[in-house]
């Protein structure tokens, strides 16, 4: 290999210091020094075959037989021996001087400088033959690295150009026709990087190089000797480099296994994702189902109390801080006490049996009777949507069970409604003007995990309702819908729970308070209702001022105009109620009742009676996500 | 695509609603007219479209509405024909069917007898062109917005049989 080659020449060179200090030898670490310089780190493979097969017969001279030295530096008598640094220059100019190709390259007449006539023609028969270049442009680099450079002409005279217009006149003031001494002058220039990085060695080669070329210099050998030094330390041993090689060679193979690796365990987290989301949606399955369950035996609990059967009080531990849940208090004291903190169990699962008779501030008898599966009154229901035919219709369906409606017709509406006031429930359009239902619902999620939102749309397909749930939506109501259809929806989240107007309720983005439960032992609540109503005419003439936040938007301006007149009276009615509710229920003097004006004595007083209640369940999708 | 429902008016969904006119008489009336309003005022939005700015997604939202609310109302054929202008509106949907075979496709025939099934068609002026692949849909939207003009007089004729006034 060439490259132990120029290293054993090089001890060599450096063992013979001390002796008598040859032109040949000294020109030849020269040579071999700017070749070094040169070439750098990609010595391995820029020496060319013809430079390192000179070399290492030059090499071969210089130990067997060292010459006289006196004809040496004649370098067009003795190409040879001489020729590494600019072969190609030489090769180029026998070329020239044989006029072998006479068509494609020759002289200029002055003899100042050739001119390459086809250029076509000179890549395809003496770039192959003569040359390592594959292409025009790279023998053009070539030469000018040798510092030729390319006769500029202007167009007119490019045209008047007796070489043809597609001729290239190159021109080196050393490169001149019949004269050979001139190439010893042509070098490689010196890449300006290398230039600074080297500088030193390169002065001090230059120096030796002048030195050298006198072989009377006494101070030659000393030179050479520093020379040498530079050499060693700039370049790598073999050793160093097989090392080196060995390395990048490993590190190869590591960066292709880390390429490897890192794309099994994409396509790893592919799979995981997608199993992810069936998880998911088999919790969510998970979810309905438990909740269907929890429902069932709540109604076999009311049916075993209002039996007469005892039935132990079932509390939650941590069913406050789960989204849709938060209004599902439990009646009892013992879980009041329980309540107090968002205790973040897994509520669903934790379902804790308490003893039946723990210390009852409303002294509460388990044997109330109760129905769980009628709904209460007084829900106070956002209806968001746009089409004013579904907005009378769903609002009629609502009244029709109980529900107080209040209507805004597009999302930023809805947002700004309800970051003021609370909802038991939000029925959210999804295609409406200025901003569709599912985002509006993920920016009221930024504030309120609690409310349950159900979208009503009349795109079902499945792609939509993920993303309608992804949105933080709880529930979908495909449209058209019946009034069944929207009872069901209404029974799944309100059941079992108590209107937030009958709450003693805190300010908006506070927790809400615990208390007790209103009275449900009226077997049937529908006669409390149609009692209140029955006394409209006479209460409505003398009703209060709104009492909760929900209740202000009584008189908001969204309502639907047409409705009204009649929506006010049934809000005000159920406000009276709401109201005598909160006087009968609570029990606890410490909470304020406002405007408690208007009694209502025909709604009998029950406030003795409770029905065990278990609490929904509270795995919820934001839960999860 | 769906087939178009043989009868104008789904009684199950309607009389639901006229069931609630218990405690307030002319509610489901009420509502129809309400509907007539807004159906009027739609195809005129639609068809200002087809007219002047062409936006297809506009086209898509007003079909997506009109199908609501007639949806809501058992007005079927109605809600069906505004389905596929949503969808076309949405390039999800390539065809819509000539208006003689969803004419036939009425369980009763005879309540054509006596309208002039052309009489509200706009005349689609729009130019098909290769190069914008918008045209292809507004011109089918063009042909289901008569459709639904026609479903919609039909409905019409059948709502003012049995509230037995002119609607």
């Amino acid at each position: 290999m060439s490259f132990s080659t120029i290293n054993s020449n090089v001890n060599k060179t450096a063992g013979d210091n001390n002796n008598n200090n040859t032109t040949e030898n000294s020109s030849t670490t020269d040579l071999l020094g700017m070749d070094l310089l040169q070439n750098g780190s990609r010595l391995m493979s820029t020496i060319q075959p013809n430079n390192s097969s000179d070399m290492v017969h030059m090499n071969n001279k210089t130990n067997d037989a060292p010459p006289s030295g006196a004809n040496v530096n004649s370098g067009s008598t003795n190409p040879g021996s001489k020729a590494p640094a600019n072969e190609f220059v030489r090769k180029l100019f026998r070329i020239l001087e044989n006029n072998e190709y006479p068509d494609i390259v020759t002289w200029t007449e002055n003899g100042k400088s050739f001119v390459v006539l086809d250029t076509g023609k000179f890549t395809t028969h003496i770039l192959p033959n003569h040359f390592k270049h594959s292409n025009f442009a790279s023998f053009v680099r070539q030469l000018n690295k040798y510092d030729f450079h390319k006769v500029k002409r202007s167009p007119e005279e490019r045209q008047k150009c007796k070489y043809g217009e597609q001729s290239w006149e190159f021109q080196h003031p050393e490169f001149r026709v019949h004269y050979g001494k001139g190439l010893d002058n042509i070098k490689r220039k010196i890449p300006a990087q290398r230039k600074v990085l080297l500088d030193e060695s390169q002065k001090a080669l230059l120096h030796f190089n002048s030195e050298g070329a006198n072989p009377n210099n006494l101070s030659g050998s000393l030179l050479n000797e520093s020379t040498t030094e530079l050499l060693l330390s700039n370049t790598v041993s073999k050793d160093a480099f097989g090392n080196l090689r060995r390395r990048v060679d490993k590190l190869q193979k590591e960066l292709d296994m880390s390429k490897m690796e890192s794309y099994a365990t994409k396509v790893e987290l592919q799979k995981l994702n997608s199993k992810y989301n069936t998880v998911i949606e088999s919790l969510i399955t998970f979810k309905t189902i438990n909740e269907n369950l929890l429902n069932n035996f709540n109604t076999l609990c009311s049916t075993l109390a209002n039996n007469g059967i005892e039935v132990p009080i079932f509390g939650d531990n941590g069913n406050q801080n789960s989204a849709g849940n938060a209004n599902n208090r439990m009646s009892t004291a013992a879980i009041h006490s329980n309540n107090n903190t968002n205790n973040a169990s897994p509520a669903a699962s934790t379902v804790s049996l308490q003893l039946p008779n723990l210390p009852d501030e409303n002294s509460l008898t388990p044997n109330a009777q109760g129905t769980t599966v009628t709904l209460r009154k007084g829900f106070h229901v956002l209806l968001v949507e746009d089409d004013a035919v579904s907005i009378q219709l769903c609002s009629k369906f609502l009244r029709k069970y109980g529900c107080t409606v209040q209507v805004v017709t597009d999302g930023l509406s809805a947002i700004s409604t309800l970051e003021k006031f609370r909802y038991d429930l939000v029925l959210m359009d999804i295609v409406m003007p200025n901003l569709d239902g599912a985002t509006a619902t993920s920016i009221v999620r930024s504030f309120d995990n609690e409310t349950p939102i159900i979208a009503m749309t009349g795109n079902i397909m499945n792609q939509d309702l993920i993303t309608y749930l992804q949105h933080g939506m709880n529930d979908i109501l495909a449209k058209p819908f019946t009034r069944d259809d929207l009872h069901s929806i209404l029974i799944r989240y309100l059941k079992d729970r108590i209107p937030l107007c009958e709450q003693q309720l805190p300010p908006r983005n506070s927790s809400p308070q615990t208390h007790s439960n209103p009275n449900t032992a009226n077997s049937n609540p529908n006669t409390i209702n149609e009692q209140s109503l029955a006394m409209l005419p006479q209460e409505n003439s003398s009703t209060t001022t709104p009492v909760t936040p929900g209740a202000s938007i009584s008189s908001a301006q969204h309502v639907q105009q047409g409705q009204q007149e009649q929506q006010h009276q049934l809000f005000h009615a159920q406000q009276h109620q709401q109201q005598h509710q909160n006087s009968v229920a609570n029990a606890r003097p410490d909470v304020p009742i406002p405007n408690l004006e208007h009694e209502i004595n025909t709604v009998p007083h029950s406030s003795m009676g409770s029905t065990p209640q278990l609490p929904q369940p509270t795995l919820q999708e934001n839960q999860l996500s | 695509m769906s087939t178009i429902p043989s009868e104008i008016i789904n009684w199950t969904i309607l009389n639901e609603i006229i069931s609630m006119d218990d405690d307030d008489s002319d509610f489901s009336k009420g509502l129809i007219i309400q509907f007539i309003d807004q159906a009027q005022t739609t195809f005129a939005q639609m068809q200002r479209q087809l007219d002047g700015e062409k936006n297809l997604t506009e086209l898509d939202n007003l079909g997506h509405f009109l199908k609501g609310s007639s949806a809501a109302l058992g007005l079927q054929r109605i809600a069906w024909v505004c389905e596929r202008i949503q969808n076309l509106g949405r390039k999800l949907e390539h065809f819509f069917p000539n208006k003689i075979e969803l004419v036939n496709t009425l369980s009763d025939k005879s309540i054509t007898n006596g309208i002039n099934i052309d009489e509200d068609d706009e005349e689609i002026t729009i130019q098909a062109d290769d190069k914008d692949n918008d045209s292809i849909y507004l011109i089918l939207i063009a042909k289901a917005l008569n459709q639904s003009r026609l479903e919609f007089k039909l409905a019409r004729i059948e709502l003012s049989k049995y509230y037995n006034t002119n609607l």
